[in-house]
């Protein structure tokens, strides 16, 4: 009788613990997508509706044609495929770089090998925007101003990516290479065949921290070109505001267009994208 | 005067389209949203006009990021024919502005209004053309502010009045009688000018900003401060729930009122309080400027010339100013029937241009840039009372004159 008693206590105890942690959960998710909410119900409200008091979270007047109002302000067909193949070609040209970069780094003996690593992470220290400038007069030299590879070429190397990979390979067993060696295979094939397969987590967050950033990417894009056809998707939505006021009702449908592919991504990527985040620690 | 009416020639030549091949300029601007549909408007105006010029518009996003792009585009040699600038922006390079005032009339040139003059005239030569031009006025709300305040003390004391206890206990008030973005040290600006005090001396030698005209507009802030709401959001984003009136530009005329009425309040718009000596405020916006540069053929800029010359000419200022909430920014304009109808049937309009005709210009030192940012800091200052107006101004003026040994 103690014993059925016992057990029935454990599995109260078990279910309300279970109950209180989904409870939380819950409550995290819903902060976590409230803004995501805020910005799919302003999306689709009049621009009264929009910072009415007290706040409307179910807007009392569905505006669809917010979405085509806000897709026909600029050229936005133009600006997602300019967004879609900037983020690619830099995503495919980042990992690509970033794992013979890291690879070196991690594996390999050379003269000079942590010098030059070192001053690798020392440009990190250097904030962006004091690079605007020579960079700008850089592409400009080159005769780049206003074309794709001033928006490609210059993003296909990170230092932080190059770090990232390589303190993972660097805690890969050098007995791989060792074995793999004896078998006959040779330093390409050994990294292509035996480390990437193995740093996999690693690879994707490199890829998706790239991806989203190149999709992100806004002021560099401003400041490189001068057409509109080269323009992306970040820049149509700045037009949505002014130095005096913001259209929210049609800043917020551009966006949820903006955040489409990324969420699309996301889903496809779920698992990789959770594993890959808790194998490299990036918060 | 044989050059200058051998140089008007040759303007005039370009303005009737009569020189042989088409010329193709390119203008960066930082117009968005309605501004833009409106410039879009006055384009394709211009190209009806003026067949034989193309101009290339180019939205180079906020202010403060075609500011970044013409500093790197002057350094890499890549500026446009003409683009949108703030005085401060181009005063460090002013040697590359074209003297456009060469290419202007006395009678074109004196068309400018007065208090935007200044602030296009280098060494003697008018080198920009004012714009986009707004005035800084008061919006409040109607129902609960019947008379605006015309003074300081007025000012101050309406605002303590409107200001509202803190029922739902977050620690501030529920309400406030006035706000202010310490984003925008423009606003301090104007209580300097009111008291009668300015940054620095006629001839830039000397700090001013924390004499006494200096410390009595710090002190009005820092009275102010009690009653405001302070954010560096959009005031539209806040009015008219959270405030009853605040001084904004009147660019931001259409937001505001769009506030207003999603409310179900009416808004109205007044001259700014005066001060013990002026009742100015100052003009925001920018100018235009072409740029004297050897990658440019003397035709294109020329064509430039033409291009900003039709920005301004009356029937364009009027159609933008009325469009926009920015103001006309010549004196004829505001003698044109169409002006006179807008604001015969717009009453915001009335005080709007009362305020323009008394507007001051930001100062074209060469470090004025680096001036409002420390401005800007001891505005903030003063309104978190961190700081006394004193102690606040007198480390502002330490920093300004470090400006000026440099």
């Amino acid at each position: 009788m103690a014993a059925v008693r016992s057990t029935r206590y454990y599995v109260y105890r078990e279910s309300t613990i279970r109950v209180l942690l989904y409870l939380l959960l819950f409550a995290g998710a819903a902060v976590m997508l409230l803004p995501f909410v805020w910005m799919l119900t302003t999306s689709l409200k009049t621009s009264a509706g929009v910072l009415s008091m007290p706040p409307q979270w179910i807007p009392t007047e569905w505006k669809w044609s917010n979405y085509i109002v806000a897709w026909h302000t600029s050229p936005f067909g133009r600006y997602f495929f300019n967004s879609f193949f900037m983020s690619g070609m830099t995503t495919i040209g980042e990992v690509i770089l970033t794992i013979l970069a890291a690879y070196a780094f991690a594996k390999m003996k050379f003269l000079g090998r942590n010098a030059l690593f070192t001053l690798l992470l020392g440009t990190l220290m250097i904030p962006g925007q004091m690079l605007l400038v020579p960079n700008f007069v850089t592409i400009s030299r080159l005769g780049w101003i206003d074309t794709y590879q001033a928006l490609i070429i210059p993003w296909l190397a990170s230092v932080f990516a190059i770090f990232l990979l390589r303190q993972f390979f660097r805690s890969l067993p050098d007995e791989l290479w060792d074995s793999a060696r004896m078998d006959g295979c040779g330093r390409f094939r050994f990294l292509w065949r035996i480390m990437v397969p193995l740093a996999k987590p690693a690879i994707v967050t490199v890829a998706i921290l790239k991806f989203i950033g190149g999709w992100n990417a806004y002021l560099w894009v401003l400041v490189m070109t001068n057409s509109e056809l080269m323009r992306t998707v970040p820049v149509g939505l700045v037009s949505f505001s002014s130095e005096v006021g913001t259209q929210y009702e049609l800043l917020m449908a551009a966006s949820v267009l903006a955040i489409l592919p990324i969420l699309i991504l996301y889903f496809f990527t779920q698992k990789q994208f959770i594993k890959s985040f808790a194998r490299t620690g990036i918060k | 005067m044989l050059r200058r009416v051998a140089l008007l020639a040759l303007v005039g030549v370009v303005a009737l389209g009569w020189i042989g091949a088409a010329v193709e300029i390119e203008f960066w601007h930082a117009m968005s949203t309605y501004h833009q549909e409106n410039l879009q408007v006055l384009l394709d105006k211009f190209h009806e006009e003026f067949p034989d010029i193309t101009v290339i518009a180019t939205y180079q996003g906020r202010y403060g990021d075609l500011e970044a792009k013409i500093g790197a585009a002057t350094v890499a040699h890549e500026l446009p024919v003409i683009a949108q600038v703030y005085e401060n922006w181009v005063t460090p390079i002013q040697e590359i502005l074209y003297p456009i005032g060469d290419y202007m009339t006395p009678a074109e040139k004196d068309n400018i209004i007065d208090g935007l003059l200044p602030s296009t005239i280098y060494d003697g030569i008018v080198k920009t053309l004012p714009f986009n031009k707004s005035i800084m006025v008061l919006y409040y709300r109607e129902d609960l502010v019947p008379t605006p305040p015309t003074t300081w003390v007025e000012y101050v004391t309406m605002s303590a009045a409107l200001t509202t206890g803190d029922d739902d206990g977050d620690g501030f008030p529920d309400f406030y009688g006035t706000g202010f973005r310490p984003v925008n040290p423009e606003l301090f600006l104007n209580f300097l000018d009111q008291a009668g005090g300015d940054i620095l001396d006629a001839n830039w030698t000397e700090v001013l900003i924390n004499n006494e005209a200096g410390i009595a507009a710090g002190n009005l802030v820092a009275d102010l401060a009690p009653y405001s709401f302070i954010t560096n959001e959009y005031m539209s984003n806040h009015f008219p729930n959270k405030l009853a009136m605040f001084i904004d530009t009147s660019a931001g005329v259409r937001y505001n009122r769009e506030a207003a009425e999603n409310a179900g309040v009416t808004m109205g718009v007044a001259r700014v309080p005066a001060g013990p000596v002026t009742q100015g405020s100052m003009i925001q916006g920018t100018n235009l400027a072409i740029f004297d540069v050897d990658y440019w053929t003397e035709e294109q800029k020329q064509a430039a010339v033409v291009f900003a010359k039709f920005l301004i000419r009356d029937d364009n200022t009027v159609f933008w100013a009325i469009r926009s909430g920015y103001q006309p920014v010549t004196k004829t304009a505001y003698a044109t029937p169409e002006w006179a109808a807008h604001v015969a049937s717009t009453p915001d309009q009335v005080a709007m241009s009362a305020q323009m005709i008394d507007g001051f210009s930001q100062i074209l030192h060469p470090a004025y840039g680096d001036m409002r940012n420390i401005i800007a800091t001891a505005f903030e200052e003063i309104l978190a009372g961190v700081a006394t107006a004193k102690e606040a101004l007198d480390a502002a003026a330490a920093e300004i004159e470090l400006l000026l040994d440099e």
